[in-house]
Parts: structure tokens; sequence; C-alpha cells
């Protein structure tokens, strides 16, 4: 064929080479197109001519055709009955559109997050590396220490030290607040990542003084200087500093381990810095183990070389110990058991909507059991039926998968803007090619599995008595109780799914009930950092926080209002070991740590943080009055277990701190979180502090609407200084919320699931008493006839929908109170057995079930004996 | 039960029985716009040519490929003895009905 090779399969095969040839004898000199139009005029003249002449094709069940004509026929014949029977299809499809768009949905957050390898080469051998501290747990590291285990690790082939870095830039009176990392030089060669225009740190740059260079993002690359490949080697002000671009990342990079960074800086520390000491521990490590070295391996060889570095240091560690955490399962950690969860529970939802289909198709097969006899009797094969009916299902399920992955467009777009802003690598979430893979197999797998059991049912059709009038019958009570047998196990599915739903929602109540220690009503929060040459020294920035506090103050509206370095809740921690006077300790390492917030005159009140003894901080407190303290109820407990800890000192810092009088004992702040323990705390004046915080937190209490006062407190702020970044500017009720983001992401999900499950379980158990009632009709007329009341008949409908939904219910407890366990993690205050849910949920579930046992009753108690008798 | 054939059916036969035994789909088109002024598609030709075939009044036979065919062969056209009587039934009918009407619709 030289021409149309394609087109001409157009032509029926019986006269394709013949007419081809006529068609190459008069037109092939000619155009091309005249050609292939003649060549569609012949080929739809031939096939209209060939159908009408030729003789219907005969009713013959063998066939020589290939496998690939039996499929397009089978699937010819499924479209169509398929399309007689709409409210069937339309049923089954939305009930899989449902169950594959959920699943499909959910896949696409959790494959990237939980299954996929990190987007850097040689990723599993990426390490995260830590101290351990006194209980066990992950500590950062101080720079010596990471110096140390550098030279010595053999099993680390490279490794970089991190800390968070928040440099302002200024250019043209426009300044903006970056997220950025401050790393050592080897960093981007632990991540195997190079800078895709000009070049990687040096290691002269990790030298104090040199270190005043950056490599940024593509975003930020785009964003902030117009994608411009020139801007190598330009300078940048940042907080007021020029620093030199010598690097740009490619726009793949994904920065895993801090992922709002834009730009990086080296670390520029040297051993002999204040803040470079071994108890400094406030850097994060990063290592990239050998080729071939475990997890197990280098964790030992770093507990080896920490024993070491104790050994030479006793007085700055607490414990010895190191070990490494793979990066992958680091990440997911937080969020692992929140995805498996929710993936088991969307699993559920699915395995509902394959029963409630197969009962749909279970139903269907008994109407349709007059043409399986048929076909039967004109010789086709149990293996052909059966072949055929899978094809049906496997055919409704690949549509409600292309419609459900439509669904899961929107719903990933749904949940990465419910799911908590911890969950990593938001940005690769999407559909994508290994999406539509899992979605395309979910739905065959589906389809069959959906299918097999009416398939195998219906393909067994006793010929005699299926085609005798009045007769079709057969198999009939078998084939109720597979249905029964479904629809009880989507009762228990739905029951587990709202068991789950019920004990997250028990555990977000009692988590938003906990007292959080203040009073968040009312109060207005935002963070304002100084930053720039112009707060160089401490005296300028201590200034301006007095000053802005006045002008706030001073805002119609504003009841009270202080400066904090640390917000509750806020995410961060601020730890120091604090050292009693009279128990001091030989290791100051052994001494407990609180959490440090230096706070302005007025910040207790505005938080109405309540004071249980002594007294507050006041304007008297300054930086030359006797220093004083005040202290959290727990550290009260913990440090003074037996006597009066006010007028008792400490110490905190440092040997060379001065020592702090306790002048009040304050109540217990949920700093962390609602759901964490608390932690000793410890208040000082802000201005008797060693040095000035650059960065502080409002809390003003206002009268009314908080939300409403922002905006007034903001321009109060930038009159003292317009430039300064204004950061988190929200009302503490928001805050709170906030914190319950990551519960209530889970919760949402199941609840959705659950109530997803509920409809589906209700319609499985309509659709079986409803294809119940229709059989017996004949018998229900006859019980009528006999004098059955209303009431009698009713209940023996009812009766039967309920034991469905006992029995289901039944395995659902038994099944809830197994898996609840895997929702151990994500529970607060409530076990896992919790009777008050198992009750509502059995409740909820009875009452679902009856309405909708209630139609099929109804209409049973309708049926009248004479049509009844006279319907077969 | 006698066979009627419509006016394109006679036209196709009768450019089958001029064509003798070198009768196919091209040839057809061609003598039907030679002899018959009639521009039609091969469809059209098809269409009637597999019609006649169903009736039994034209025969097929596989013929020899040639170059200018691509290497095609052939299928050949030849008017079956059914196909010559309803023929020649059809025009004698038109013979005798156009008989003594003015002259210019004497068939030839």
């Amino acid at each position: 064929m030289s021409r149309g090779d394609w087109l001409g399969h157009l032509i029926p095969q019986s006269e394709r080479e013949f007419a081809l040839g006529d068609l190459e004898e008069a037109y092939g000199r000619g155009s091309r197109v005249r050609y292939s139009v003649e060549l569609l005029r012949a080929a739809l003249a031939i096939r209209l001519q060939l159908r009408r002449t030729t003789p219907a094709l005969p009713l013959t069940v063998s066939h020589p055709d290939g496998p690939m004509t039996r499929l397009i026929q089978d699937l010819r014949y499924a479209l169509r009955t398929l399309a007689r029977s709409p409210g069937f299809t339309a049923l089954a499809l939305l009930t899989l559109t449902l169950g594959i768009g959920a699943t499909t949905a959910i896949f696409s957050v959790v494959n990237p997050i939980l299954f996929q390898p990190l987007p850097y080469p040689g990723g599993d051998r990426i390490m995260m590396l830590w101290e351990k501290d006194k209980e066990g747990a992950e500590s950062n590291t101080g720079y010596q220490t990471f110096l140390d285990v550098q030279r010595m690790a053999a099993s680390v082939e490279a490794a970089a030290a991190m800390s968070g870095w928040q440099p302002t830039i200024q250019s043209e009176g426009d300044s903006e607040r970056l997220q950025g990392q401050r790393v050592t030089q080897d960093f981007f060669k632990v991540l195997g990542a190079r800078p895709a225009l000009g070049r990687d740190f040096s290691a002269a740059e990790n030298v104090r003084g040199q270190h005043r260079v950056i490599i940024l993002s593509h975003g930020l690359w785009q964003r902030r200087f117009g994608g411009d490949p020139s801007v190598i080697g330009k300078p940048v002000t940042l907080d007021g500093t020029e620093y030199t671009v010598v690097g740009v990342l490619a726009g793949s990079f994904e920065s895993l381990l801090s992922p709002r960074s834009q730009l990086w800086a080296p670390l520029g520390y040297e051993p002999s810095l204040p803040w470079a000491c071994r108890t400094c521990r406030h850097l994060r490590a990063v290592a990239r183990t050998r080729e071939g070295v475990t997890v197990e391996a280098a964790s030992w060889e770093l507990n080896l070389i920490s024993g070491r570095i104790v050994a030479e240091h006793p007085t700055e560690y607490s414990t010895t110990g190191m070990f490494v955490v793979p990066l992958a399962t680091q990440l997911t950690r937080g969020v692992r058991p929140a995805l498996l969860a929710v993936l088991g529970a969307v699993g559920f939802v699915l395995l509902i909507a394959c029963a409630n289909v197969s009962s749909l198709l279970l139903g269907r097969a008994m109407q349709r059991e007059g043409e399986f006899a048929i076909r039967g009797a004109l010789g086709a094969g149990r293996g052909r039926v059966v072949r055929q009916l899978l094809t049906e299902s496997v055919l409704l399920s690949v549509i409600g998968g292309a419609l459900g992955v439509t669904l899961a467009w929107w719903g990933v777009k749904g949940l990465v803007a419910l799911g908590p802003g911890t969950l990593p690598r938001l940005s690769a979430l999407g559909i994508d090619w290994t999406v539509l893979g899992f979605t395309g197999g979910l739905s065959v797998v589906t389809g069959l599995l959906f299918g097999v059991v009416p398939a195998l049912a219906t393909a067994r059709p006793d010929l005699f008595t299926a085609l005798k009038p009045g007769g079709r019958h057969t198999g009939m009570r078998s084939r109720r109780r597979m249905r029964a047998v479904l629809v009880a196990g989507e009762v228990a599915l739905a029951l587990m799914l709202l068991v789950g739903a019920g004990l997250l929602l028990r555990s977000l109540d009692k988590l938003l009930a906990v007292n959080p220690g203040f009073d968040a009503q009312g109060l207005a929060t935002m963070e304002v950092q100084t930053t720039g040459v112009a707060y160089a020294e401490e005296p300028r920035v201590r200034e301006f926080f007095e000053r802005a506090l006045l002008a706030v103050r001073a805002v119609p509206g504003v009841e009270s209002a202080g400066w904090t370095s640390m917000l509750p809740l806020g995410g961060n921690f601020d730890r120091y070991g604090v050292q009693i006077e009279g128990k001091l300790l030989s290791n100051p390492e052994d001494a407990p740590s609180a959490d440090r917030f230096a706070v302005s005159p007025g910040y207790l009140e505005s938080m109405r943080i309540p004071l249980i003894r002594g007294r507050v901080i006041g304007e008297p407190d300054g930086a030359k009055a006797p220093p004083v303290v005040l202290i959290n109820e727990t550290f009260a407990k913990l440090g003074w277990p037996s006597e009066d800890p006010l007028g008792k000192r400490v110490q905190m810092g440092g040997a060379d701190q001065p020592w702090r009088e306790i002048v009040g004992i304050v109540g217990d702040v949920r700093s962390e979180g609602l759901d964490l323990a608390l932690p000793p705390q410890v208040y000082l004046p802000a201005v008797q502090w060693q040095f000035a915080d650059a960065s502080m937190v409002l809390a003003a209490r206002t009268r009314g609407d908080p939300s409403g006062l922002i905006p007034a407190i903001q321009s109060a702020i930038r009159s003292v200084d317009a430039r300064l970044p204004i950061l988190q500017a929200t009302t503490m009720e928001e805050v709170l919320s906030g914190t319950a983001r990551p519960r209530r992401f889970v919760f949402v999900l199941f609840q959705v699931f659950a109530v997803v499950a509920l409809l589906l379980a209700a319609a499985g158990i309509y659709g079986v008493l409803a294809g119940s009632v229709t059989e017996r009709t004949r018998e229900i007329g006859i019980r009528s006839a006999l004098g059955a009341s209303r009431g009698g008949l009713l209940k023996l409908v009812v009766r039967q929908g309920l034991l469905l939904t006992g029995a289901g219910m039944v395995v659902g407890i038994v099944g809830a109170l197994l898996l609840s366990r895997f929702l151990d993690g994500l529970l607060f205050g409530v076990g896992g057995n919790d009777p008050r849910t198992f009750i509502s949920v059995v409740l909820l579930l009875t009452a679902v079930a009856a309405v909708a046992c209630w139609a099929p009753a109804r209409r049973a108690t309708r049926v009248s004996p004479l049509e009844a008798l006279r319907s077969d | 039960m006698p066979l009627h054939l419509g006016e394109f059916e006679q036209l196709v036969l009768l450019a089958l029985l001029r064509l003798d035994r070198e009768g196919y789909g091209v040839t057809v088109q061609a003598e039907l716009a030679r002899h018959g002024s009639r521009q039609v598609s091969l469809g059209t030709v098809y269409k009637t040519l597999l019609r006649l075939e169903s009736k039994g009044l034209v025969a097929a036979r596989v013929g020899e490929p040639t170059p200018e065919r691509g290497g095609r062969r052939k299928k050949h056209y030849a008017v079956t003895a059914a196909g010559r009587h309803a023929l020649t039934r059809s025009l004698s009918a038109l013979r005798r009905l156009s008989r003594g009407l003015d002259p210019s619709w004497e068939a030839p």
C-alpha cells in the first residue's frame, strides 16, 4: 500500500485488495486528497452494500474470529447492555467514581510522601545526624562536635551542618524577609545537587570573613532577579551587608530539609566563636553515608566517636551517643501514621463501593436470568458468559475510574489546601503518570473484584427452570444470601470508618478543650524583626521595641500590650539549662532546662496568664535593677518539691550570668502544643537578658474583635520604623486552632469517608430489601391473603434488614477494636475502645438502617394479594 | 420471482457486456463516463456491482495483479445468464413502451 495505508483498512477485507487496486489505478497519480476522498466514498458504499446484502450473522456460539474481535464484540455488547438500563448504570458509576476518585486523590497525596524515593541521587544514603539527649531522643549538635564527627567518621562520605537564616533583602526601598539556610560547604554535595548556574560553595568560603556569598533558589532568582543569568557575581544587600551571588539552583531542586528556603550562604563559623561551642546545640547536621554502609553501622560508629568526644569534654555533654536517621524516614515520621490511616480509610470506602456494585450486579443478574438461559440454550459455554459479564463489570469500573480521576483532580487541590502545613513535598503532589497508572490498575482490579462473584453466580443457569414461564428464580436463594453477606460486609466496614471518625472527633474536641494557660480571646499578635545596619547596636533594638510598645498601647481599642521573645504555640522553642542556687551541678549539662520567655512589662497581663503567687514583671525591673525571674508551676514543683521557690535564685545562660531572684510563680502555658507535655518555663524582663532579641512577638489585648484592630496596630509599629518587616499578624485564636490542623485534616477526611460509607451501606441495605420484596411478592401476597397484618408484614421486612445490619455491626465492632490501635498516635484524651463512640456509632447505624428498611417494608404492606398471586 | 433492474444497474450491466472480459471497477467507471455520460465515483460502481453480484446477475473472478495497481489483483465481473436474461427483459420492456411514440423516443 503506497498511500492511505491505514485508511485502506476502512474497506471491508473481502473487497479491500481489489478496491485499493482500482483506486491506485484510477487516482494513484492524482492528488492525495482526491485519492483519500474516493477511498472513503468507496469504503462507505461497500460497507453499506455489504450490510444490506449479507444475511444476519448466524447465532453461532463459536466463531473463527480472534480474541481481539471477540473482546470488541463483548465490549460493544456490554456498552449496549449498560445503555439499556441507565438507572443501574448511573448508580453503579456514581458509586465507583466516588470510590475510585477518593482512592486516587488520597493515593496521589500519599504516594510522593511515603512511597517515592527522595528527589536526590542516592537519596537513601542521606541521613540526619543527631546527638542523643538525656531521654535518648534526637538533639541538635554544636559546631565543634560536628567538626569532630566530620573529621573522624569513616562511614560518612560528606556531612554538613546547617542553621536557619531569615535575612531581609533590601533593594530600592523595598525590603522583604526571606527564608534561608546557613550551611557548611559540603551541603549540596550531601544532597547530590549542583547549582544549575554558577558554582557551589568552596572550602575557602566556609572561613569567617569570606563567607558573604549566596546561592539562590530557582524561584527567588526568577521572582527577585527576573531570571537574569548575569546575576552571578553581582552584589546583593542582605541585613545591610553585601553578599555576592555565586550560584543558582535548578528549578527541579526541592529543598526538603528546609521547605521554604530560598537562599543559602556558608555558615562561616570558627571553633573559637562563642556560639560555636559544644553546648551551643543549635545546628542540625545531615550526612551522606558511604556506599554499602547500613544505618546501624553508621550509628554504631557515631556512638563510638561520641564516646571519645565525651571522654575528652565531660562537662559539655549530659550523655553519650549519636545516631543517624534516614532523611526519608525523618521527613515522613510526623505524617506517616496520619497518611497511612487515611489511606486505609479510603481503601475501606473503595471496598464498600465494590461490595455495593457487586450487590447491584447480583440483583440485576436475577433479572437477566432469561437472557443467559437463552444464550446457554444456544450453546454458549459458562466461560463465555463469565467473560461477557466480567467485560461488563471492568468496563463499568474503567469508566468509573476515568470519572474518578477527574474527581481526584479537584480533590487533590482541596487536600493540599486542607493539609497541615507540615506535609513534606507539597510541590510534588498532583495527578501524574504514576497516579494514572495506579488508577488504571485499580479500576481493572476493582472491576474484576466486584464482577467475579455475580458472574460466577449467574453463569450456571438451570435452563429448564429459567426458561419456564413464571419460574425465573434459579439460584435465587444462594444469590440472595451472597447479596446479604456483601451488604453485611459493607455495614461492618462503614461501622469501622464511623468509629474512626468518631474517635477523631472526640480527640479534636478534647484537644480544643485543653486550657492553653492563657486567654486567647481578644488577642492580636504579630512578630516584628529588627534588621539592618540601623539596628546593629543593641540599645537601638531595645529602644525600638520600647517606643513601638508605647505606640501600640496608644491605639484606640488596645487595652494592654506586651512583647515576648517567643509566642506560645508559635512553633518555636528557646530552651536554656537552669542552675539552682544551692543545688549546683558539676556538669551544667545535667541541669533542668526551661523555656525562656524574655518579656516586656504588660505581656503576662495581656495574655491573662494567671499569677499564682508573688508579683509580675513591672516597669521598675529595668536593666540596672536587681535581676528577677518568674517561673511556672511545673518548674516550681520540679525544682523545689518541698520548699517555697519565692526568694530562691537561679542562673541561666552560662556560669558568667547573674543569679536571678524568683519573684513570682505563674500558671503553666501550653507553649509547644496542646497535646504535648508541659516544660518548665521561665519569664524574665527582656531588658535584663544578656542580649537584645532581634525579633519580638507582640501580644495585644483588644476590646472587641482583635482582627479588626490588626491594621491599626501595624501602622502604629510602622510609625516608629516603617521599614521593618511585620510577620504573622493574626489573632491568638487563629494560632490556637492552627495547632489542631493536622488532626483536623485526618478527621475531615475520615468524616467524609465515613459519610460516603454510611450512604453506600444504606443504599446496599435498601437494594437488598427492595430486591427481596420484589422476589417475595407471591409469598407476601399469600401471607396477606391469609390475614397477616400490616404490622406483621412491616416487621417481616424490617427484621430482615436489621438482622443484616446487626450481623454486620458485630463484625464491624470486632474489626474496629482491632484496628483502632492504628489510630492511637492520632487520638488525644480518648482510648481506641471509647465506649461512648462505639455506642453512638451503633445507634447511628441502626437508625440509618431502619430508614433504609422503611421504603421496602412499606411496599410490602401495599402488595395486593390478588395481584401477587396473579403476577407469575 | 422475476428481478427488476434499476436504471443504473442496466447501465452497469451494459458496460460490463461492452467490456467483455475486461470489466472491473475502474474500467466500468471509465466506460460509464465515456459512453454513458455518467461521472460516478468508484464507490457508486462498487455498490451496484456488489448488489448485482448478490442477486446473481453478475459473477466475479479474481484476475492478475498489474504494476499500475500497486501489484494488486483485479476483481473481474462478467454478466451471468440470469443477468443477460434480466437485461433483455428490461430493455425489451423499454423498447415496447417507447414504440409508436415520437421517433426521437425510439430506442436505437
